[in-house]
């Protein structure tokens, strides 16, 4: 029977072939096609995306859809069943919802380019769409992807992908090297991954997410094997639960990699070097929203594991508060946003890693939106300003702006956090989830929600440090005096993703079906949709929280929705005093010795170059000796034997053929001897 | 009892020499041609027959080989003229191989004997050596092996000594046949001393007799079955009967050195499999699978040594074939009894692969002299500029004789190692894991030069001889599809062996 999900693969390819049509043109070497390749790529993500909202709308209609394409390995695994390496498609709830997320951020941002590259009279167009296109296709095979080694693949592809765009302008000195960083600091992380991947499948002979009633994925086997209703391979002398835990540990590896948390997290603001629209794909929809939705892919497997669910929480919320701190000093309008992301993106964390899945992945449909609004924004704004992107250049813009500014305006409201805006919603359900799953019995989540708690005003203090600075006061430059202006394909984007920042809060408005009973949480209905295995009430029943509340649930939300609500505002007030005067003048000078410590982020980047220079060149040196020493030497040690006693042999055939006579007699003389007496009948 | 009516339809039983038959006929009805029409030298006409013969044979093993004649499927093995010939799996998969050799030299010597005198002499002498190789695979009797031999070895030194105003070809033919009228000398003998011990040239007469007591002729059959090796180790070019080889196989036509390294080596192993195995008991006077052990490595290790310090390609071919007689060995050095049918059927599918990228790689050296392009590896720099199909397939056959996936080599000797592990003797297999890796370096050589290098001189190549490429390049696609068709392959040539175990 065919079905719209028979269709689903389309998604995927699609932009695929936007990206083959574009590497066609620029291996053509012509202009074979109008708006240097812009076009196929629109079409295509747009295609997607229509596709993907008949996804969602038959997922809402409670279809789902599991189905393994292509087997491209199978082989016999000794003790369990064969073993198979497949492409599938998964359609469920989770990812029909970050479909269309990444479809619509997709499309927004190849319109928006046409404005910032191709109206920029920018040159290597083809290069660029081709990379945008596999971007995208990458990204949304991961999101499909129904097993965790395909998954892994397009991880992989998503990592390449951002690699050539960020070093989009690769003759300038900083994208290159930027884009090296980027590349290798995910794959350490992926490393991990890949051997998380080879663990999942030595431990339970499978890495389907969902699988099959006779064959569950590997999450349901996890949650058996701890039931003791399935053994799985366990290694290292542990037991089934720490063993888990290593394992999602391992994979957690990508995630912090690929995600951007704390350590792994310096890569990010480095990329910004890349040309902004891609920074607003890399932020909102694609790269670093890879990493979440993995987690939130298999949280089933997590979710067992209280250990790694812990450690995904601490994470989180350090990341939160860490990147949000370093974000209040930057001078540069991208370098604020890249770690503000690095922080929104801690929640998410905090969130999946105290239980609340529903609330991280709210705050992945509400960042995703916000987040490419501000990142397209500040592309408008650098437009505007010749590529300038310090903000103590800017000024006064919101008169000449005002497309740009209301939107903007609508995203940083958004991300401070301020009600009624959609990060106010999710981000307000992560610090609720946190707290009540923190006060029923896990103090550990107290300290994250401390750390989340104070991320708010720091973040509504930058975001808005960042808005006043640049669109508010007198204008500091010439270039602000008179800023280029930007055309509908930059204006239409901002606004639909202005709308969207504003209102998106409104799929799932928790706290008041709390207040008032009405089932307003659409989303959660949403995620508890679908495979039964997959769906929220079955993730709260096999994760190790219980909630309790300060005086009664409808206390806590109020309390809770309070203090987040007042803490933005403190930040943002403050944000007011000091910059939202006609002529704003830095005050980083009264943080005193804290100021250099932000500046340079705390050192991280300096204490990693020193690893990799004291610790690991060391390490590769030694490594590199013993390898030219001791296994060439062996190596050429064998092959010098090896002529020289082949040119001695060479030296028996004498080319005179009595010679030879003789020695084959002599030959079989010697073997009848030998033989004769071992033989016991010679002598 | 089988049923009357199925009885009716069943071929007699000597059809089931139809392959040998076809040699042989075809051999003779090219003298025939030659003697109504004896100055005329018709080329086109001449190779055509060779090769339909041939093809011929190749059909009817084929055919014999999958409608079960002689294997257990059916009856089990059909003897003949008093037992002294069989036929079984082994005869006829031995039979395939051999005239899938000789219909590629032949089709490949159309080119390569353009303009010569002699062509029908030629042809016909390759199909007596042809017929005789079927032979030696049928022969189930000491006498017959003798015989067979013989008609396979004399035919080859008049072949090698073809050339006959070049020095080189005239001087390796006579070392040849010095060297091999010695072997047969220490064969002859060898037989003589078995059949005093025992009373029978019959295999399994002699089986039986060197099983059971010998009072007091121990020593006798011992000496027997060592000279006996000797013939074998002679026609599989086996140290330390290899003397002749290099000298042949460099002084031979290039088809004709082709065709002695491939299929008449594994004539020899042909007939030295059945002799040994269902002839000489493993406990009978000598231990033979201790020295056939001592014969692996020694010939495996020189050959891959000697090779590796060669200047000229088919002198390294040579010492390179000299290499895979040692690893053809394992099958004998290997083999347990019982369980020994597996390594001994992995040494027959190698032999096969080693048929077609051997015979391919000699057969490029061919083109190679054709065009006059020098003997060494300098020569063949840059080569693969102006020929780049040839250079594929000499690739190609570089790369499986060395036994890197994804060619044919790959599984053959794979399966021929885990065959030696399997027997439980692993340092067999790393012996020839060892030279395997040796003989990369001088296999890559030539890739090395044709792909790499630059040319030194300019050099023209001619006109494009179709025969001998559609060979070169029908052996390498040969070498190709024995990889993913390996399975019936392997699998054919182990229940072969299987059946002949006693």
């Amino acid at each position: 029977m065919a079905g719209i999900f028979d269709f689903a693969p389309a998604i995927v390819l699609l932009p695929f072939l936007s990206f083959l049509i574009a590497v066609g043109t620029a291996l053509s070497g012509r202009d074979l096609l109008p708006k240097g390749g812009a076009i196929p790529g629109i079409a295509a993500t747009g295609g997607s995306l229509v596709l993907s909202v008949a996804m969602a709308a038959a997922v809402a209609g409670g279809e789902v859809y599991d189905e393994t394409i292509y087997a491209w390995a199978a082989g016999a695994v000794p003790g369990s069943e064969g073993l198979e390496l497949t492409f599938g498609v998964l359609i469920d709830p989770l990812s029909a919802m970050m479909l269309v997320i990444v479809t619509l951020i997709a499309l927004l941002v190849h319109v928006f380019s046409l404005g910032y590259m191709n109206d920029d009279g920018q040159t290597g167009l083809p290069r660029y769409y081709a990379g945008l296109g596999l971007f995208t296709a990458s990204m949304l095979g991961f999101v499909v992807a129904d097993n965790l080694l395909m998954a892994f693949m397009f991880f992989e592809l998503v990592g390449l992908c951002s690699y050539l765009l960020i070093g989009f302008h690769f003759r300038e000195p900083g994208p290159p090297s930027a884009a090296k960083k980027a590349f290798l600091v995910t794959r350490f992380g992926d490393y991990f991954f890949l051997v998380g991947v080879v663990a999942v499948f030595a431990t339970f002979g499978t890495a389907q997410f969902v699988g099959t009633e006779s064959a569950p994925g590997f999450p349901v086997l996890a949650e058996q094997a701890l039931h003791g209703e399935f053994t799985a391979n366990t290694f290292l002398g542990l037991g089934p639960q720490a063993w888990f835990t290593v394992v999602g540990l391992l994979v957690l590896g990508g995630v912090i990699g690929k995600s951007a948390q704390f350590p792994l997290h310096t890569w990010l603001p480095d990329a910004m070097e890349g040309p902004t629209p891609v920074s607003a794909l890399i932020h909102a929809a694609t790269m670093v929203a890879a990493g979440v939705y993995l987690v939130a892919r298999m949280y089933g497997f997590y979710a067992v594991s209280p250990t790694a669910l812990g450690v995904i929480a601490l994470v989180g919320g350090f990341t939160a508060l860490f990147a949000g701190t370093m974000g209040v000093v930057k001078r540069e309008l991208k370098q604020v946003l890249a770690y503000s992301t690095i922080s929104q993106y801690g929640y998410m964390m905090l969130a999946l890693g105290a239980g609340g899945y529903v609330a991280a992945t709210f705050h992945l449909l509400t960042h995703a939106f916000f987040k490419a609004l501000l990142f397209l924004g500040a592309g408008s704004v650098i437009l505007a300003m010749h590529h300038n992107e310090n903000m103590w250049d800017m000024g006064g813009l919101k008169d000449k702006m005002p497309v740009t500014y209301y939107s903007f305006l609508a995203g940083s409201l958004a991300l401070a956090g301020i009600f009624p805006f959609a990060g106010f919603w999710s981000k307000d359900e992560i610090l609720f989830e946190t707290l009540v799953h923190g006060l029923g019995g896990s103090p550990l989540l107290l300290l994250g929600y401390a750390f989340g708690l104070l991320a708010v005003p720091v973040t509504a203090f930058y975001t808005f440090r960042m808005v006043y600075l640049t669109f508010h006061g007198e204008p500091r430059t010439e270039q602000a005096e008179s800023p280029e202006p930007v055309r509908w394909n930059v204006k239409g984007p901002l606004a639909v993703l202005g709308v969207l920042a504003t209102v998106a809060g409104a799929v799932n408005l928790a706290p008041v079906a709390v207040l008032t009973g009405a089932h307003v949480d659409f989303l959660h209905s949403w995620l508890d949709g679908g495979f039964s295995a997959l769906t929220v009430h079955h993730y709260e029943e096999i994760d190790p929280y219980a909630s309790a509340y300060l005086g009664g649930e409808v206390t806590t939300v109020l309390l809770g929705a309070a203090v987040s609500l007042g803490l933005a505002l403190l930040g943002l007030g403050l944000a007011y005093r000091l910059y939202a005067v006609p002529e704003p003048v830095e005050h980083t000078d009264k943080l005193g010795s804290v100021k250099g410590l932000l500046y340079d982020n705390y050192y991280q980047d300096e204490y990693q170059v020193y690893l990799a220079n004291r610790v690991v060149l060391p390490l590769a040196r030694a490594a590199d000796t013993f390898d030219q020493g001791v296994i060439d030497g062996a190596v050429n040690a064998v092959s010098s034997v090896s002529l020289f006693s082949g040119s001695r042999i060479r030296r028996i055939q004498t080319g005179v053929v009595s010679n030879y006579a003789a020695l084959v007699t002599l030959g079989l003389t010697a073997l009848l001897v030998v033989f004769g007496v071992l033989g016991g009948w010679l002598l | 009892m089988e049923p009357a009516l199925l009885q009716a339809d069943q071929l007699p039983t000597w059809t089931a020499l139809a392959p040998v038959l076809a040699l042989a006929v075809t051999g003779l009805l090219l003298l025939v041609i030659d003697s109504i029409d004896p100055n005329d030298t018709r080329p086109t006409l001449l190779a055509g027959v060779g090769t339909v013969g041939a093809l011929a044979a190749l059909g009817l093993a084929g055919w014999f080989l999958s409608a079960g004649t002689g294997q257990p499927s059916t009856n089990g093995a059909i003897t003949l003229y008093g037992d002294a010939l069989i036929v079984d799996g082994m005869t006829l998969f031995f039979q395939a191989l051999f005239a899938s050799v000789t219909a590629l030299v032949v089709v490949a010597s159309y080119d390569y004997l353009r303009g010569r005198a002699y062509q029908a002499e030629f042809y016909a002498l390759m199909l007596f050596a042809a017929t005789g190789m079927a032979l030696m695979a049928a022969a189930n009797s000491l006498a017959v092996a003798f015989v067979a031999l013989e008609l396979a070895s004399l035919p080859s030194y008049a072949l090698v000594a073809f050339l006959k105003r070049d020095t080189g070809s005239v001087e390796a033919g006579l070392k040849y046949f010095l060297i091999g009228a010695l072997s047969s000398a220490v064969f002859a003998f060898g037989i003589s001393l078995v059949y005093a011990a025992t009373g029978s040239l019959l295999l399994p007469d002699v089986y039986e007799a060197l099983a059971g007591d010998l009072t007091g002729l121990t020593g006798v059959a011992g000496v027997g079955i060592l000279m006996v090796a000797g013939g074998f180790a002679f026609k599989t070019a086996s140290v330390p009967f290899h003397f002749w080889a290099p000298e042949a196989y460099e002084g031979a036509p290039a088809p004709v050195s082709g065709f002695l390294s491939s299929a008449s080596k594994a004539a020899g192993f042909a007939v030295a499999f059945r002799v040994f195995v269902t002839g000489f008991p493993l406990e009978a006077g000598v231990d033979w699978v201790l020295l056939f052990q001592v014969l692996a490595v020694v010939t495996m290790t020189l050959g891959n040594f000697a090779a590796a310090t060669q200047e000229e390609v088919k002198r390294m071919l040579a010492y390179s074939s000299i290499g895979h007689a040692g690893y053809a060995l394992i099958g004998l050095a290997a083999f347990t009894g019982a369980a020994g049918g597996d390594v001994l059927g992995a040494s027959m599918a190698h032999l096969l692969v080693y048929g077609f990228m051997n015979t391919g790689a000699f057969l490029f050296v061919a083109l190679a002299e054709h065009w006059g392009v020098g003997r060494t590896f300098d020569d063949y720099a840059g080569l693969a500029s102006k020929a780049p199909v040839a250079s594929v397939a000499m690739s190609v056959f570089m790369f499986s004789l060395a036994g890197l996936p994804p060619f044919g080599g790959f599984f053959s000797k794979y399966f021929l190692f885990m065959g030696a592990v399997d027997a439980g003797f692993w340092w067999l297999a790393a012996v020839g894991a060892v030279n395997s890796a040796l003989s990369l370096f001088y296999y890559s050589r030539v890739v090395k030069a044709l792909w790499l290098d630059d040319a030194v001189s300019e050099f023209e190549l001619g006109s494009t001889p179709t025969a001998l490429y559609a060979a070169v390049v029908f052996a390498a696609l040969a070498t190709v599809l024995l990889l993913p068709g390996f399975g019936p392959v392997i699998e054919t040539a182990q229940s072969a062996a299987a059946a002949i175990v006693p």
